[in-house]
């Protein structure tokens, strides 16, 4: 019997080698493509997803890992893409190329879900494993505050 | 400048007998005269397609990288089409220069190209509708008009939707030459547009190149040889080939054209991680050859002694070294800058397939008619028999105009027979680039007791571009000097030099290419000049621009003067002695890619600690397109040009690149982020494109900053390099 794990809601067989990293795993294995490849090594936040509602990089996770655990990725964050924070990133046009999009806003949503009322600081500090070279950094920051803002209201 | 005067060529084309299917093609002679890259045979076209149930494609044919020119451009044909946005879609055009013109996208050039064209593509829509609704209400054209989507005629109630006029449309001769609209009547262009494609972004639908999928597609990696020109000597294959799933070792020779491998050992596993974990295993010896030599730091001081020497003159007027000994005040300084690598988020991958009788390849790419070259020249087979599908890629700033990692994922196809996914790892991607040049630059200048500047001798030195298309050459080419002697600084006598610096590495295009340095040179040493002269540096700047009396460049001058005066402005610079101790603004205007930046920057400065607090950026761009996309394009200009200013630099030791991932090339992070403003100039005229263009003045408008708040000068960028 494989171990299994979740994956958005979904239970999954972990029949792959289980160094194999999340990402991988999800990308190779699975074909679920939103959760993005930047550096390999945790440097660069591209990869972000979720372990039981926080953030992790799933290219320095191997998958063995993660037996009976429950997993989000960017697919799974809302059913209608609907997150406050999806809004957010909308209204406020941040993706350029949108390459990193996925691993910011689930980055994101993990310091909301800690902190639903971030500082600029707090911001700063929970997004600057995230790179994003075409420069949506200030648009990012806006979006945060905004969904924060936003939960606010729905509190 | 190119302009656009030229008789536009429609013609029409059903499509499975229904709907409507437009194509717009113009005479070589259309396109414009200082384009960045060859382009050696034309017949373009623009399509459109429009559904009987009044859905509308509207194809991109630039290549999409995040830029936003897929959204500008369609947005353009819409507007002019009176296309609902609402109901279009926008669909990346495949590998067809044939179809849609030109593919190759850089040098800032797709507006200044296709603007003009996609219009009347529009505009020809429109009539061809109104045409339709015409015949069908068996009245004169003009009694027609369209309006989102719909056709109405004047005077009566009667109107017909696109979709319903979509197949008879079809069969309306296009208009000669379309009637564009009005400034005042545009509906989309001038706006504020969202991308295309966000909501499939937020929700990870969007696809890139590196996502591409094919039943029975096997995926691989690739190591390269690490020196340019070096070989490989041995490789060990049996602990890579032990891996279970590792399927093929293959060695890939170095294809020696501009845009081919570099050579190295590629694996063939399973999927992407394994074969990465193949490449670890294997056991490989190079043979490094001549460029085992480079070492940037060495090189560096090599070319400083290269300029501040005499080198060989490429243009002059007047007689500069002697107007040099006459003059009352000289002053002189040296400015530097290391090597760059693009690393856009999404690394270097493709998808390629060569079968017996075809080739299709899935890549994110800049330009798909180089894939076709290449491809076909490695194949031999004809270019248009490799069909490319053009991906969404995710950054590129240049890397992805090469298409090495293209042509070695075609080797690995047709060695194991199947569709291969090619990724290289981001450490690959750093050591194997077609790097921004290392440059040194020395400038001398004389002026009077006013601060009138009648001398100016630039020397630049730096490995050129030219360098990759043909290795005989051992300085920057007239070609490449033209920037800097056309300056719109007027200078009587002014003289352009070009020192040794023969190439080392591949160098290639990385966003806003050669303007990075000479901006930097050229506006750090106007605002040295001015602190010399005593001479507050917007007054003196101001006079630099007034004393040129070349009427060919009365525009560029009203133009750069405008950006700068506006920055200035809006940055509170006027107010600056109110600045408290330790913070300092400064100025930066460059002309580039045609489009006119300025910056301020306002920086605060503690020790080592460059905080840089606010940039305003004024820009004039001509009539710009799409407001949100020209305001994202600057303020992420701003954050490369941060992170090269304070941070990002190749380097070399041994002839191999020594960075290999975010920790030793580090980037700027967004708890560095200044807030950033941008002022886009109301204009009519013609427009201009704005990937690259704002690049250039952040630099230097960073350098005058930090003089401003502190008296230090800094010439040679990074200005907080990393010791790797």
């Amino acid at each position: 019997m494989n171990k299994t794990l979740k994956i958005n809601g979904q239970t999954v067989a972990i029949d792959v080698d289980e160094n194999m990293p999340l990402l991988w795993f999800l990308r190779d294995r699975l074909e679920i493509t939103g959760t993005k490849f930047g550096c390999g090594s945790g440097l660069c936040g591209a990869c972000t997803v979720h372990l039981d509602g926080q953030a992790i990089r799933s290219c320095v996770t191997p998958v063995g890992s993660l037996a009976n655990k429950s997993i989000t990725t960017i697919e799974g964050l809302s059913e209608n893409g609907d997150h406050p924070l999806q809004k957010a990133w909308l209204d406020n046009r941040v993706p350029q190329c949108g390459y990193c999009q996925a691993g910011q806003i689930m980055n994101a949503a993990s310091l909301l879900n800690q902190n639903q009322s971030p500082s600029d600081q707090d911001i700063d500090m929970a997004m600057q494993g995230n790179i994003c070279r075409c420069g949506t950094y200030q648009r990012i920051k806006k979006a945060i505050r905004a969904a924060a803002d936003e939960l606010a209201k729905e509190v | 400048m190119s302009t656009f005067t030229r008789r536009t060529f429609l013609k029409t084309a059903g499509i499975g007998g229904s709907g409507l299917m437009l194509g717009v093609s113009l005479p070589a002679s259309a396109l414009s005269n200082d384009k960045p890259f060859k382009q050696d045979e034309f017949n373009p076209n623009a399509f459109i397609h429009l559904s009987e149930d009044g859905s509308t494609t509207i194809y991109c044919g630039r290549c999409e990288m995040g830029q936003g020119i897929s959204t500008a451009l369609p947005a353009a044909v819409a507007d002019e089409m009176e296309a609902d946005w609402d109901q279009v879609t926008v669909l990346q055009g495949e590998g067809n220069e044939d179809k849609y013109g030109p593919q190759a996208t850089g040098g800032s050039a797709s507006i200044r190209l296709m603007y003009l064209p996609m219009r009347e593509a529009g505009a020809a829509a429109k009539f061809m509708l109104e045409a339709a609704a015409a015949k069908k209400w068996n009245t004169d054209i003009s009694q027609c008009y369209a309006k989102k989507h719909v056709v109405y005629h004047r005077g009566s109630d009667k109107k017909l939707s696109f979709g319903e006029l979509a197949t008879l449309a079809g069969t309306m001769p296009a208009p000669e030459k379309p009637t564009l609209k009005q400034k005042s009547q545009y509906q989309y262009i001038g706006k504020e547009l969202k991308r295309h494609d966000q909501d499939d972004v937020v929700v990870g639908k969007r696809v890139y190149g590196v996502d591409t999928k094919l039943p029975g597609m096997k995926y691989a990696a690739i190591v390269h040889c690490p020196v340019l020109d070096g070989k490989l000597k041995s490789v060990d294959k049996s602990a890579a080939l032990a891996i279970k799933g590792v399927s093929d070792v293959i060695e890939i020779d170095r294809f020696d054209i501009p845009f081919g491998s570099l050579g190295g050992v590629a694996v063939v596993a399973d999927n992407s991680w394994t074969a990465q974990q193949g490449v670890k295993a294997l056991k490989v010896e190079w043979d490094t050859g001549k460029n085992a030599v480079y070492e940037t730091k060495a090189y560096k001081k090599q070319l400083i002694a290269n300029v501040e020497k005499s080198a060989e003159v490429m243009d002059s007027r007047g007689d500069t070294p002697k107007a040099l000994e006459k003059a009352k005040h000289t002053h002189s300084a040296t400015y530097t800058g290391g090597h760059l690598c693009h690393a856009p988020m999404e690394p270097n991958a493709s998808v390629v397939w060569v079968k017996e009788d075809s080739c299709e390849v899935w890549a994110s790419t800049q330009s798909p008619a180089d894939i076709q070259k290449v491809l076909g020249q490695y194949l031999q087979r004809e270019p248009k028999d490799i069909k490319v599908n053009v991906m969404m890629a995710g950054g590129a700033f240049g890397r992805k105009f090469k298409c090495d990692y293209v042509h070695e994922a075609a080797v690995i196809s047709q060695k194991v027979n199947a569709p291969v996914q090619l990724t290289w790892t981001r450490e690959e991607d750093m050591r194997t680039g077609y790097y921004h040049s290392v440059s040194a630059q020395h400038i001398e200048a004389g002026f009077d007791d006013d601060g009138n500047v009648d001398a100016w001798l630039q020397r630049v030195a730096f490995p050129s571009i030219n360098s990759l298309f043909d290795k005989s050459v051992e300085r920057a080419p007239k070609g490449a000097t033209k920037d800097v002697y056309n300056h719109p600084f007027g200078v009587k006598n002014m003289q352009v030099e070009s020192g040794l610096a023969p190439a080392h590495t591949r160098i290639g295009w990385y966003r806003a290419v050669y303007a990075i340095f000479y901006g930097f040179a050229i506006a750090s040493f106007a605002d040295e000049l001015a602190h010399k002269a005593g001479i507050d540096s917007f007054a003196f700047l101001n006079k630099l621009y007034d004393n040129n009396t070349n009427p060919k460049q009365t525009e560029q001058i009203e133009r750069s003067k405008h950006v700068l005066a506006l920055a200035a402005e809006k940055s509170g610079y006027h107010q600056r002695d109110k600045l408290p101790d330790g913070q300092g603004i400064g100025l930066a205007v460059h002309y580039s890619f045609s489009s006119y930046v300025a910056m301020a920057v306002h920086v605060e400065v503690d020790g080592d600690n460059i905080k840089v607090l606010n940039v305003d950026c004024a820009v004039d761009c001509g009539q710009v397109l799409n407001l949100d996309g020209a305001t994202a394009q600057m303020e992420g200009a701003v954050v490369m040009g941060m992170s090269l200013s304070l941070y990002t630099e190749i380097v070399f030791r041994d002839g191999q690149v020594v960075n290999s991932n975010f920790h030793d090339y580090p980037v700027l992070r967004i708890n560095e982020m200044p807030n950033v403003r941008v002022h886009l100039v109301d204009s009519d005229k013609e427009p201009t494109g704005l990937g690259e263009p704002g690049v250039s003045p952040f630099p230097p408008a960073l350098a005058n900053a930090i003089f401003a708040a502190t008296g230090k000068r800094y010439r040679d960028l990074p200005i907080k390099p990393m010791s790797v």
